[in-house]
């Protein structure tokens, strides 16, 4: 059987970073898998010292636009955690509060990407209009629609008043509804089914030798969650579950993600109660960041995000270690796109959420005897999805 | 479940000056004991290897290793100090690990560190770079 | 070519180039295809292929690894082609000015024509700087 090496990437239209995969084929089916990645890389430890804490506060929101509060929120649990400063009670509620409001809003954009990708343009389209309205309410809050900038190390830097309380209820009941609307008729649909179920399994032993974090391991059985093993901010004093299931295939790792959309918007709701009546200052002013070193995590919607910080004394980090959570998912996906059909390689590569949405890659497939010019993945897919439609609803 | 104290009994001879602070451990280890800590951290005790950092001080190069154990909120932090600037060395835990890989990869790429027994020593963010980026992270120090 | 260009302002289609970015430029720039602002209405469209591109969108620092990439994307795109630098960075860098792996800002990866800066631009700030190059094109 020959084998063919199939280059994806690193440029094509809604690809959101440059990635550059190869995956071998042997006939229809994968056999290997191989990621060269550095086309994002812009340096950020380098330049984080030569910033003072505050400023690298702003450097690291630029790390993933999507992402955008989990690794300020990690960097100052780290910088806090060089000599345990405390944060007063109304500031940990409003980080709560905007850390559960990312995860919504990144995992309704993840459910329109794989929507796009399997064909249904129409979960694409409802998904991303019910997440403007989340947007709106990080514009009230915040002050911008991205890139919120309200972490301080010691607390946050702006407050939300109590009159504009009402109306975030109102906006989290209309995307509520929605959202048990959209589980349902997921649930519902056969072939979402078909075309999920049993597809690019991730086994429980091999989530925990690549140490995968986030939805990626606990859709495979392993209940880690940083809310639960080490709960800072508001976290312990909030009820919501965590959510694992067993069989760590593509259909379980949607699963996961919509069931914590609804758990998020729970948290949401204990916090915005608290808000209402919750007395006191919002920021610990803290005037000396001793020599040490600190460690700080956040659950950011794709995993742990690690951030590691040592300072001398002085206002700037000596050292300051960034680790992202996809760079532990993404090499799980050796594991989890062996053996399975072309068609699926999009969907595999892309339930882990990479944290540049992988989105469409043109494979050029380098065999000269069949001569096939440029297949777009995206095109394989759908068809697949058409197939199974013809073949469930005759 | 082996806690804190259980395991600084266990590792009592292998390693050096400990800093203890609330959640956080951090401990040296010598090159030579570095795999029978990992191993005990990673099998023994089942923590998840969060990341490595490595870092340019004046004692030399650091390496930083991040074991969390989950069911406590704990972090084991095994730090291996190499004195050699001009061609340092450390056993790899990629055989123990296998998550280890490109973390070993990213921190042989950035500070020129070697990682002895790593199945695949290749650059991981420079690969076909155009230019020539050596060691960006290191500190250059004229004596 | 002034002929040519009233016609190819009724209808502009967009490639999307990705060198180096954080991806909210991205997102907001895939926003605009959603159904709040939904671009397609004035026939702009994204498209798969360089060969069909009329403006290519930049974001990011295009960092030293992507550059060459980029150049080659650019000299593929068949003429008229009008590049839009998205954001902050390709217009002065950004936050990562000091980074070891940024182009070296004196030299020009490609020539780029407008530049909508805002970290990110809101989607209000592309449609304005998408519709002052309508205006430019229709002279």
């Amino acid at each position: 059987m020959t084998k063919n090496v199939i280059p994806i990437g690193p440029f094509h239209p809604l690809l959101e970073e440059a990635e550059y995969f190869k995956l071998t084929v042997e006939g229809e089916t994968v056999t290997d898998i191989e990621v060269d990645i550095g086309y994002m890389h812009r340096g950020h430890e380098f330049i984080s010292e030569r910033k003072t804490f505050t400023q690298s506060i702003f450097l690291v929101e630029r790390i993933c636009g999507i992402c955008s509060t989990s690794h300020p929120l990690a960097f100052v649990h780290a910088v806090e955690d060089i000599d345990q400063t405390a944060v007063p009670v109304r500031a940990a509620y409003i980080r709560t509060l905007v850390g559960e409001l990312e995860r919504v809003h990144s995992h309704l954009l993840w459910l329109g990407l794989a929507g796009h990708f399997i064909g249904y343009d129409t979960l694409w389209m409802w998904a991303w209009k019910y997440r403007e309205s989340i947007l709106d309410m990080f514009e009230v809050i915040s002050g911008n629609r991205n890139h919120y900038g309200i972490m301080r190390v010691g607390g946050v830097s702006r407050d939300v008043p109590a009159d504009v309380i009402p109306g975030l209820a109102a906006v989290l009941d209309t995307v509520e509804g929605k959202m048990a609307m959209l589980a349902k008729a997921a649930a519902d649909d056969p072939v979402l089914r078909s075309r999920l179920k049993g597809v690019g399994v991730l086994s429980r032993q091999a989530a925990v030798d690549y140490c995968a974090t986030g939805p990626t391991a606990r859709a495979s059985g392993v209940a880690i969650d940083v809310r639960k093993d080490e709960p800072r901010d508001a976290y312990g004093w909030v009820e919501f579950k965590v959510i694992v299931l067993p069989n760590g295939d593509v259909y379980d790792k949607l699963v996961v993600r919509v069931l914590e959309i609804l758990e998020s918007i729970k948290i949401i709701r204990q916090c915005l109660d608290k808000l209402k009546t919750e007395p006191g200052p919002i920021l610990n002013d803290v005037k000396e960041i001793p020599a040490g070193e600190g460690i700080g995590r956040y659950e950011a919607p794709r995993g742990e995000v690690f951030h590691y910080v040592r300072g001398d004394g002085s206002n700037r980090p000596v050292r300051h270690k960034v680790r992202a959570p996809s760079f532990m998912n993404i090499p799980t996906c050796a594991v989890s796109c062996k053996g399975i059909p072309l068609a699926d390689a999009l969907i595999t590569l892309a339930s882990v959420d990479p944290c540049y949405c992988c989105t469409e890659r043109t494979i050029h497939v380098v065999d000269r005897r069949r001569r096939i010019r440029a297949v777009n993945l995206v095109e394989l897919s759908r068809r697949k999805t058409e197939r199974l439609r013809r073949e469930i609803h005759g | 479940m082996v806690d804190k104290k259980q395991f600084l009994e266990a590792m009592k001879s292998r390693i050096g000056s400990i800093i203890d602070k609330k959640g956080r451990l951090y401990f040296e280890v010598a090159d030579k004991q570095l795999s029978e800590v990992a191993r005990y951290l990673f099998r023994t005790m089942g923590c998840r290897l969060s990341t490595a950092t490595a870092m340019e001080t004046y004692r030399g190069l650091e390496v930083l290793y991040h074991f969390s154990h989950d069911a406590t909120g704990q972090y084991y932090c095994p730090r291996v100090i190499i004195t050699d600037k001009n061609a340092p060395r450390v056993t790899s835990i990629t055989p123990i690990v296998p998550g280890a890989e490109w973390i070993e990869r990213e921190m042989a790429e950035l500070l020129g560190i070697r990682f002895e027994g790593h199945p695949l020593p290749e650059k991981l963010l420079t690969r076909r770079h155009p230019g020539r980026l050596d060691r960006p992270l290191r500190l250059r120090r004229q004596p | 070519m002034g002929w040519y260009n009233k016609r190819l302002a009724k209808s502009l289609w967009v490639f999307h180039v990705s060198a180096s970015p954080c991806n909210n430029c991205d997102i907001e720039i895939l926003d605009l295809l959603t159904p709040r602002y939904d671009v397609e209405r004035f026939g702009i469209k994204l498209v798969g292929s360089i060969r069909q591109a009329d403006v290519l969108l930049v974001t990011g620092i295009i960092n030293q690894k992507v550059a060459p990439y980029v150049r080659r994307l650019y000299k593929q795109a068949p003429r008229p082609v009008f590049v839009v630098g998205i954001g902050g960075c390709p217009a002065s860098g950004c936050c990562f000015k000091e980074s070891y792996n940024i182009s070296p800002r004196g030299e020009e990866v490609i020539p780029i024509d407008l530049y909508i800066p805002g970290c990110p631009p809101k989607p209000e700030a592309m449609i304005d700087g998408i519709v002052r190059l309508i205006g430019v094109l229709r002279g």
